[in-house]
């Protein structure tokens, strides 16, 4: 059974010279709308497994986070579909919607509801995400007063115990001291043994190794490769001239 | 149909978001919560005082008569006008997680509506105290305007949060249309005043029935028509359907838009 389906999309971003956005504007500067479309991603298609591990690779501006907020419905494709199956848990962007004066444990309820969660999901996984994030008496201090780290390992422990289907995971991973990312690999490892779908975006490509089953490479917005991560690597190695 | 599920699974945001806005409102002020309760009663006060000392309007106890008209348009207006820049002020969420964007006006205006349940502590209070015409049993009809209030004023807050997005100008300009819309809704007036030949213009706002029936039951102590009710009703109900179809649309572009 397949968990996400992609079939033959497009995505294009406008890049305007300079953006104007209010009435008076779009009719002043008329000359000033016109815009370029830079496409980002062409007539791309695959399909991840339910319980498979990819990971994503490619040179800066490929465009392969632009794909995990496409598989994210957090921007959506000028051609194709996307489906997905399942609950889908995104760590794009660490720490969304936390609010610096408020505490880490109120931060939990507020981020993990922002995840789909009902309020008797998140107190009953409240113990596992605070002992996760080894952040102990601090818990109940304001966020604002968290050093970068901290406020890293909340962020990504609520994510991971969102309990779900398909976990999209962009470059996060290089954050945090060694032992708190040697943490969350192995945490990663076990919910795909618990059979959770996951799509890694990184540049790390031993991480990738260590976690995916398959690595799909993007070049210029098409798929250059698509395998096992040890071929594929290897070969991208090899084209990046390393 | 899809939509009214995920929003169910959704609803602790919802109800997050609910009482962050409720509690955050007044969070610093000495009074804080209480303010809630004190700027209606306030509001009441300023009326009595204009209304039955300087500007002596030709209708009895004009305050009571204004204010409740007044607490319901607040309700819509504010609901409308915070709720076209609530996908803008929330960019950081938008651009950076899903999670279904309906949830945003949805928990704009059912905060708003709780706020106005709870100056309506204070109107019913007032109504007890000052009234002329009290009359409990029709009371049992506020539930039903207030729903078809609630219905009409989350259509209106879907449709504009959603172009807002793309025409930044539609919150200035709503700003001015929302003034425009009490002048022309019987808030501060009696719909007896309006011109004959103007009525049926008068009453396609759906506003003006609501406010009617908010007027009927609590200053006139009178049943609501039913039948005035009914048609503002189906027209919240379409415009709901419409809104939503316009923010379904318009919202597969927020992320890139902001």
């Amino acid at each position: 059974m397949n968990a996400i389906e992609v079939k033959n999309i497009s995505k294009k971003f406008k890049v305007y010279i300079d953006k104007s956005s209010s009435l008076k504007e779009k009719i002043l500067f008329k000359k000033r709308n016109y815009h370029e479309d830079k496409i980002v991603l062409q007539h791309i298609s695959f399909n991840i497994e339910k319980g498979e591990s990819v990971g994503l690779i490619g040179v800066n501006g490929c465009g392969k986070s632009t794909m995990l907020k496409l598989i994210a419905k957090i921007i959506f494709p000028n051609e194709g579909t996307i489906a997905t199956h399942g609950r889908v848990s995104s760590l794009i962007e660490l720490g969304a919607g936390f609010h610096p004066d408020m505490t880490g444990r109120e931060n939990i309820y507020t981020n993990a509801s922002i995840f789909g969660l009902s309020h008797s999901q998140i107190e009953k996984k409240m113990d596992a995400i605070i002992n996760f994030s080894e952040l102990g008496d601090a818990i109940d201090q304001p966020v604002r007063t968290y050093s970068s780290g901290m406020y890293m390992r909340l962020a990504f422990s609520v994510a991971i115990h969102v309990d779900a289907d398909i976990l999209l995971v962009d470059e996060i991973l290089a954050v945090g001291d060694l032992a708190f990312q040697e943490k969350c690999l192995q945490r990663m490892r076990e919910i795909r043994e618990e059979g959770t779908t996951i799509v890694i975006v990184s540049h790390a490509l031993g991480q990738i190794e260590s976690i995916c089953n398959r690595t799909i490479w993007l070049k210029d917005g098409t798929i250059q490769m698509d395998g096992l991560p040890e071929d594929v690597h290897r070969k991208y190695l090899q084209a990046i001239g390393m | 149909m899809e939509i009214i599920r995920e929003l169910y699974q959704y609803r602790e945001m919802i109800s997050n978001l609910v009482k962050k806005d409720l509690r955050g409102r007044y969070k610093g002020s000495v009074f804080g919560f209480l303010w809630t309760f004190i700027n209606p009663l306030l509001q009441l006060c300023v009326y009595t005082m204009v209304f039955s000392v300087i500007l002596r309007a030709g209708i009895d106890k004009y305050y009571l008569f204004l204010f409740v008209a007044l607490i319901p348009w607040i309700f819509f207006s504010t609901s409308v006008n915070v709720g076209s820049n609530i996908i803008i002020q929330e960019k950081n969420l938008v651009t950076k997680i899903y999670f279904p964007r309906e949830v945003l006006p949805v928990a704009l205006v059912t905060s708003n509506f709780v706020n106005m349940l709870y100056s309506f502590i204070i109107v019913l209070a007032a109504v007890v105290l000052l009234g002329n015409n009290v009359n409990f049993v029709a009371w049992i009809f506020l539930p039903l305007i207030m729903a078809v209030e609630f219905v009409f004023t989350l259509g209106c807050t879907l449709l504009f949060s959603a172009i807002t997005v793309y025409f930044r100008d539609m919150q200035h300009i709503l700003g001015i249309v929302t003034m425009a819309w009490q002048f022309l809704t019987p808030v501060m007036y009696s719909v007896d005043m309006v011109p004959e030949e103007l009525i049926p213009y008068f009453m396609a706002n759906p506003m003006t029935s609501i406010i009617i029936a908010f007027r009927d039951v609590l200053y006139y102590g009178s049943f609501p028509e039913i039948s005035i009710l009914f048609i503002p009703f189906s027209e919240s109900v379409i415009l709901l359907v419409f809104g939503e179809v316009v923010f379904h649309r318009l919202q597969r572009g927020f992320a890139e838009e902001l």
